[in-house]
Parts: C-alpha cells; sequence; structure tokens
C-alpha cells in the first residue's frame, strides 16, 4: 500500500499508451534489419503454444537487436498473405511443423513452404502432442488400441485435420495397416476443431481417443475416475531424446519420468523400420525476396542469444526444448522430416 | 487470505482503474473491441507480473464490453457486437432527445448484470462448468436457434422479417466452412475472383458498423443535413429524465437478464452476441407489455445491457474450471496464463487460490469503476448529439473507416465490406427489408451451421435434435413458446390494425 508504487503504475501507464499507440521507429544503427518489425504467427490464439513460444523468441530478439518488434496472431493464411506481401524483411513469420503439413494434406492456403518461402532458423520444440482415452476407458495402453482395431473394433479418433493434429492419427493407421492389413478402416477420424471440442467429444462418449497437449489436458489427467472430464495420457508423439530434455520435473504434477512412460519405445507405432515419432517444431518463414544479409543477421543474433543460454531456462520453464539450428541447416531438417511425413500421408492414401 | 491481501496493493487497483477506463474508450470506438484491447495489452503482463496483469486486462475486458453502449444508443452504431440489441431502442431514445436518459438506464443495467456475473461466478464456478459441459452440439445448435426465433417477434411483418434473416444467414453462409471447424475449407457462394477477399467471408465487425452505422448516416444525409437537436430539445444535466424509477417493476427483467448473460457467457463457442439477442427475445416474450419494445423502450435496453455485462463473469467460468474460454476475449485472455506458464485447467481454482481471489477482486472493482466513470461522464458524453451533424458524420465515417482497417490488422477489403454493406443496409431498408432480423441471421447463422452439421456428423441422426437429452426438450418447449407467442402477437397486432382501419 506505499506510495513508491505510484510512479511505476504511471509508468506502466506510459508504456502501454506506447504499446497501444505504436511507439516511433526504433532504428537499429547497424544492420539491414530496421524499423518496426511484425512477427506473424499461423495461429489466431495467444493463449496457444506458437504465441507463447514466439513471445520469448521475439522478446529475446528484440532486445539483441535493438529494434522493435511484435507478435501478431493473425491465423496462418492472414499470417502467408502479410508474408508475402513485405519482402523488405518488416513483417517475418513464426510457425511449426502445420506449415508443411497443412501442404501435406491438401488444405486451401497452403503452399510448398519450402519453395514459396526462405525457411528460417528453428527455435524450439512443443513436446506435448499427445493422445488420450478417458480415464475409465477399456483400452490401457496404445498396443491394446492397435490390438483392437486389428481385430475389427471401430476406434474414433477425435482430431482436428489437416495438420499437426492428424498426423498421429495419420501415423496410426498406417502401423495398423502395416500390422493387419486392410483392418486401418476401423480407425476412425472424428473431425472437429479447438482443442475444448475434441474435449467434448469425449465427454459425449463420441470419440475412444483424441488428440490433445500435455499443457492443456494434464490437470484432466489428475481428475478422479468416476469424473466425467478424467482422462489418461496413452501417447505423446515426441522423440524419447526430446522429452528427456524436459525439466525433471515435468509440467504441472506429472513428472518427466511419468511422462516418458507414453513415448517411444515404450509406445510404439510402427513405420515398418522403424517407430514413428513427432516433435512440432517451431521456426521462422521469410519471404523469398528478402535480403539474404536479414537471414543471416537474424541467425547471428539468434546464435549469440541461444550461446548465452538464458533463453533455454525461460523456454524449459514454460515446458519447451530448446532446439536452435541456424537457417540452412534448418531449411534441410525440415525437408528431410516432410518426406518422412508425406510417405505415411501417401501410404494410407 | 492474508497473502492475498498482500497482493492486493495501490498498484493494482489503479490498474484495474486504467484498464476499466481504456477499455471503455476501446468499446465506445466503432471497430474497437474489447478483445483488441486485451490483446493489445497482453504482452505487458510479462513487465507486470500476472496478479497486476490481470487487473489490467479484467479491468479493460469489463470496460470494453460497457463501452459499446455509447455509439449504440447514441449513434446506432453498435461499438461492440454485444451491444447490436441496445441500438433497438437506445437510437429512437436518443432521436427523442432522451440520450442521457438511456445511458444511464444501460449504465445501471450494465453495473448489476456485471455484480449479478461475477457472483455466479465466485460461488458456482466448479458446478455449472459440470452442467456446461452437458451441452454437446446439439444442445448449442438448440440455443442458436432459440435466439434465432427472436427473428420473427422482432419483424413489423412476420414474413417481411423470417425473409430477412434469412438473407441474412445466406450472407453468412459466404466463404468456408473451415478447416479447422473440420469442414472441407472450399470456397463457396461466390464468383471465383472473389475467392481471395472473401476467402473467409465478410467480418462481422464491419458488416455490423456498415449496416447501422454507415446507412444511418446515408438516410440521414438524403432526408438533409439538419442543425441537429438544440440544446431544449434534449434533456442534459439532472439526470435527463434518469431515476431509479425506471427500474421499479423491471427488477425481474433485470435479473433474468443478467442469468442468461451468464449462462450464454459459459458456453463456451456460443457468443456474446447471442447472449443480448437471447435476453432480449425473453424480455420481449414474457413481459406484461413488450409493444414498445424496439421503439425506445427502457425496458429493451436493461435486457440487453444487463446480460452483455454479465457475459463477463459467466465467459470466465468455462475458462477457469475448465481451461476453455468462454468467448473471444477470454481466448485472449488464457494468453495472459500461459505467458506466464501457468496451467488453466479443471484443477486451476483449487490449485491457484490466491490468483482467483485476486481475479475476482478485479473483476468486482473494475464493475464499480465502469459505474462511476460511466455515469458521471454520461452528462459529457451524451452531448455528443449536439455536434451539427455536417461535423459528426465525417468524423464518424472517418472512425468507422480506421475501425474497420484495424480489426483484422490490416485488410483492405474490410473498408469495403463496411461500404458494401452501409450501402446495402440503405437500400434493404428503402426495398422494406428489416435490418435487425438481417443482423442477426447474418450474426448465428455461421455457428448454426458448425453446430447443425456436426451434430449430425457426431450422431448420423435427425431425431437426436429432439432425443438428445432432458435438456434439448427444454431446448425445443422454449422454441416453441417463442414463435407461438410471435404468431400470436403478430396476429393479435393485425387485428389491431384492422380493427383501427375500419
Amino acid at each position: 500500500m506505499s506510495m513508491p508504487n505510484v510512479p511505476k503504475t504511471l509508468g506502466v501507464s506510459v508504456l502501454m499508451a506506447g504499446m497501444a499507440f505504436g511507439s516511433a521507429a526504433v532504428m537499429a544503427a547497424d544492420g539491414p534489419l530496421r524499423g518496426n518489425i511484425r512477427v506473424v504467427i499461423g495461429s489466431t490464439s495467444t493463449g496457444g503454444d506458437t504465441y507463447q513460444n514466439s513471445s520469448i523468441v521475439v522478446d529475446a530478439l528484440s532486445e539483441k537487436l535493438d529494434l522493435n518488434m511484435k507478435v501478431d496472431a493473425v491465423g496462418a493464411s492472414s499470417a502467408f498473405r502479410f508474408l508475402d506481401r513485405d519482402s523488405r524483411g518488416n513483417t517475418l513469420m513464426i510457425f511449426h511443423d502445420q506449415s508443411y503439413l497443412g501442404y501435406l494434406y491438401g488444405v486451401e492456403g497452403y503452399d510448398n513452404i519450402f519453395e514459396k518461402y526462405t525457411i528460417g532458423p528453428t527455435v524450439a520444440i512443443n513436446p506435448g502432442n499427445a493422445y488420450l482415452v478417458p480415464k475409465d476407458s477399456p483400452y490401457e495402453n496404445m498396443e491394446e488400441v492397435i490390438e483392437a482395431v486389428g481385430n475389427g473394433e471401430e476406434v474414433r479418433v477425435a482430431i482436428q485435420p489437416g495438420g499437426v493434429s492428424e498426423i498421429g492419427f495419420s501415423a496410426l493407421k498406417n502401423a495398423i495397416s502395416i500390422e493387419y492389413p486392410g483392418m486401418e478402416d476401423n480407425l476412425v477420424a472424428v473431425n472437429t476443431g479447438s482443442q475444448a471440442d475434441k474435449n467434448q467429444q469425449l465427454f459425449d462418449d463420441q470419440a475412444d481417443l483424441i488428440n490433445g497437449t500435455v499443457q492443456a489436458n494434464e490437470q484432466y489427467t489428475r481428475l478422479p475416475e468416476d469424473d466425467q472430464k478424467a482422462m489418461r495420457f496413452v501417447w505423446l508423439t515426441a522423440r524419447q531424446s526430446t522429452i528427456e530434455q524436459a525439466p525433471e520435473e515435468g509440467l504441472g504434477q506429472t513428472s518427466r519420468e511419468q511422462l516418458l512412460q507414453y513415448v517411444e519405445p515404450n509406445v510404439s507405432v510402427t513405420m515398418g523400420d522403424e517407430n514413428f515419432t513427432f516433435d512440432k517444431e517451431f521456426f521462422f518463414l521469410y519471404n523469398k525476396d528478402m535480403d539474404p544479409a536479414i537471414v543471416e543477421q537474424i541467425d547471428t543474433a539468434l546464435s549469440e542469444i541461444y550461446a548465452e543460454g538464458e533463453i533455454q531456462e525461460v523456454q524449459k520453464k514454460s515446458f519447451f526444448i530448446p532446439n536452435f539450428k541456424p537457417s540452412d541447416e534448418a531449411a534441410e531438417y525440415l525437408e528431410n522430416k516432410m518426406t518422412v511425413y508425406k510417405e505415411i500421408i501417401e501410404n494410407i492414401q | 487470505m492474508l497473502d492475498m491481501l498482500s497482493l492486493l496493493d495501490i498498484t493494482f487497483f489503479l490498474l484495474a482503474a486504467l484498464g476499466a477506463l481504456v477499455g471503455i474508450i476501446f468499446g465506445a470506438i466503432p471497430g474497437m473491441t474489447a478483445t483488441m484491447a486485451v490483446a493489445v495489452c497482453l504482452p505487458l503482463t510479462y513487465a507486470l507480473g500476472l496478479h497486476h496483469g490481470l487487473a489490467l486486462l479484467l479491468g479493460l475486458y469489463v470496460g470494453g464490453i460497457s463501452g459499446g453502449m455509447v455509439p449504440a444508443v447514441l449513434l446506432n452504431i453498435p461499438g461492440t457486437p454485444s451491444s447490436i440489441t441496445t441500438t433497438f431502442d437506445g437510437y429512437p431514445m436518443a432521436q427523442r432527445g432522451e440520450g442521457e436518459r438511456a445511458l444511464r438506464v444501460c449504465v445501471v443495467a450494465s453495473v448489476v448484470g456485471g455484480l449479478i456475473s461475477a457472483a455466479v461466478l465466485f460461488l458456482f464456478a466448479p458446478l455449472l462448468a459440470e452442467f456446461s459441459i452437458k451441452f454437446s452440439y446439439v444442445e448449442k445448435f438448440l440455443i442458436i436457434l432459440l435466439a434465432l426465433t427472436v427473428i420473427a417477434s422482432m419483424s413489423r411483418n412476420m414474413l417481411v422479417g423470417i425473409f430477412s434473416g434469412v438473407l441474412g444467414i445466406w450472407l453468412s453462409l459466404i466463404g468456408t466452412y473451415s478447416i479447422s471447424d473440420g469442414g472441407n475449407g472450399k470456397t463457396r457462394l461466390m464468383f471465383d475472383f472473389l475467392e481471395p477477399y472473401l476467402f473467409e467471408g465478410f467480418s462481422l465487425l464491419p458488416v455490423l458498423i456498415g449496416i447501422f452505422g454507415i446507412a444511418t448516416i446515408l438516410l440521414e444525409a438524403e432526408a438533409g443535413v439538419k442543425s441537429g437537436l438544440s440544446d431544449k430539445e434534449i434533456k442534459i444535466g439532472k439526470g435527463g429524465g434518469f431515476s431509479m424509477g425506471l427500474f421499479r417493476g423491471r427488477l425481474t427483467n433485470l435479473v433474468r437478464s443478467s442469468f442468461i448473460g451468464t449462462f450464454v457467457g459459459m458456453l463456451p463457442g456460443v457468443g456474446g452476441s447471442a447472449a443480448s439477442v437471447l435476453a432480449y427475445t425473453q424480455e420481449k416474450n414474457l413481459s406484461r407489455d413488450s409493444s414498445e419494445m424496439g421503439k425506445g423502450a427502457p425496458q429493451g435496453l436493461i435486457a440487453s445491457e444487463s446480460a452483455n455485462n454479465a457475459l463477463t463473469g459467466g465467459a470466465l467460468i468455462p475458462l477457469l474450471s475448465l481451461g476453455i474460454p468462454g468467448d473471444s476475449t477470454t481466448a485472449v485472455l488464457i494468453g495472459a496464463f500461459t505467458l506466464q506458464g501457468i496451467q488453466v485447467g479443471p484443477l486451476f481454482i483449487p490449485e491457484n487460490h490466491d490468483t482467483w481471489y485476486v481475479m475476482m477482486t478485479a473483476l468486482v472493482f473494475a464493475n464499480i469503476v465502469m459505474f462511476f466513470l460511466m455515469f458521471y461522464a454520461i452528462k459529457h458524453i451524451a452531448k455528443v448529439v449536439l455536434v451539427p451533424k455536417y461535423i459528426l458524420y465525417p468524423l464518424i465515417v472517418m472512425m468507422c473507416v480506421v475501425g474497420a482497417y484495424a480489426i483484422n490488422y490490416g485488410i483492405m477489403f474490410d473498408v469495403w465490406t463496411l461500404l458494401i454493406f452501409g450501402v446495402l443496409g440503405y437500400l434493404i431498408q428503402k426495398v422494406g427489408l428489416e435490418v435487425a432480423p438481417l443482423i442477426i441471421g447474418f450474426i448465428l447463422g455461421g455457428q448454426a451451421e458448425i453446430y447443425f452439421v456436426k451434430s449430425l456428423e457426431s450422431f448420423g441422426t435427425f431425431s437426436i435434435f429432439f432425443t438428445k437429452s432432458p435438456i434439448a426438450m427444454v431446448l425445443w418447449g422454449l422454441i416453441a413458446a417463442s414463435v407461438a407467442f410471435s404468431v400470436v402477437m403478430g396476429l393479435k397486432s393485425r387485428a389491431k390494425r384492422r380493427l383501427e382501419a375500419a
């Protein structure tokens, strides 16, 4: 209740006015990137992982480059359009694997990012992509799900079609077609929208398995079994090595040790010669005609930021796994990744 | 508890008050919304910390929803989509020179709605969240259908009204059935060359501002610009003819509408505009005398404004007890938690007692600040109508254009939408169609489609709409009653007209 708080409040109001009405252009004295930088993201949600992760990275970058940078949650189709229009480098984009999975699934508004844009550095992984069943489900684990479908039982999976939410489903279908040829049609996709919709399908008994995330669903897994809302993890698509990098305490009250039970090799969804895994990775996308010197500048700045080591702590605190790869390396790595998933999607068509 | 009190310092209250003030300004500018205000200030939560950040954001939320009443009443432009029903009675009152009185009714109704919903949130959040998950696609579709029945009771000529409503629904279907909603993402109801512009359909806010604001200006321009209301015609100062007596006999309406607002708020994906539309319908159907509604009756304002402010508490129910935002603003608000690495889900309240109490304090305080700020500022705000129209209207058009351009972060087509619908709004009134049913059809059409299709996808049979649950049956009862009421009222007024003609 002390007075010294008042100046702080006034300071905050001034800061707020600045945020709200656009502060004067800050010019970086050196380097090709200048003016106000808008970082558009492929999600419209400010509560989601893309916004959260982009904010962490853009904050650090803005400080390093001494530039005014702001994350704008405009959604995929708008973000691509904004990026198309600006080759000066004042609009950058951050998105994740959805950007090429949308193309592989033939979603309207998605082109081949590797042809149309310049791929920038990767910055982090969200290891939380998960599949859940109701707590009182007859299926104890993924093996039982696969076996049930193989034996002719229909299993309904609630997903949001056309991307990250669907890739695990496609892999599962592919695995069933390998282990129980001809039975894969018993795995049925229930097309829904948001996480709320997917959860609701489970509560209504309209789905047997849903796609979710560790972040959004962890609290539901701690509800008592007689609660209609109670769920259980059965599969995390991340690589074991990714989850091993998570903080030991895990997320909420689910420890890393517990989470490791749900990843490969404890859970195996086969692709033939190896098991399927999927890490949701965040990376920059640039306009193709943007000055290569800017690509270089951001790569260098991020290399320095990651070398300092602070950002990793912030990312891990928010349950992201730091994963910086400079542009060239990232482009090659992501294109290879796309090839693997392309095969899966083609196999089941 | 002591821990919690130590979090409530003077900065906390100043931020909540500042939030309410800035929110009111955002809400009052056509094209700017509570959601935008919260989105713009979201990154500040980094600097402020969670609790101070929440004070600011909740202030913005409450202020933003309330501010929408100002242009709705004075200029016939809903400042936010949820204040659309406020224009129905507010603007006719303002035209009669009762703008200040209308705004005071709105402010009192708003604060009551806000506080009732905060109380419901505080006392029953987990219980109600449990109830809200009983509403599947089927029940949500029926809620929207119930709100759509307002079209029948609100029309001057029922057939024309229903036609206008269907036209509105048709307009809302232009664009795509989005893949993220489980559709096929293919464009429809347009020519190929329009695809780049209409991929996501017409944006709601430019349509609203165009069809109300720009069309009103065009109609007035046609009539010729007069000097506007003079000081003498307009009742300003000394309360503008307002007294608490206006609420006598309206308590049921006030409380009912507040509960409807809270209830719709807690259903994720049903949306804010449905709340005030539903409350308005129910007042129209249930009140003893609703013949003046739509022509400038305070009871319409009470229903609309108490319901849209009650949304705030309602929409926080699923956010804090399921981790699911109840409306578009709370969808942004959830970012304040994720940015701080705090999970919101079914265990949020039991695991974060301090934050929960802090939020409740901020919510109640913001409502009170909003009340005092607006109740005493209205005298001055209401003078807007004294500004000569040849100065006022160009300013409004400019603000509308800027707002429309900004709403989706710089899409020029939204400005065209504004102008197209401005002209369309003018033309439909000229040919005798009705604007209100059309716009309600437009607002609710998209959701009606999604929930209808998803119900069928999930359950595979039409009979599910009738047999899904007892809740569905009750909703059908309400829909039938609402339609029957409209028919009876329609027949009565026709008989009355005939009698008068004879």
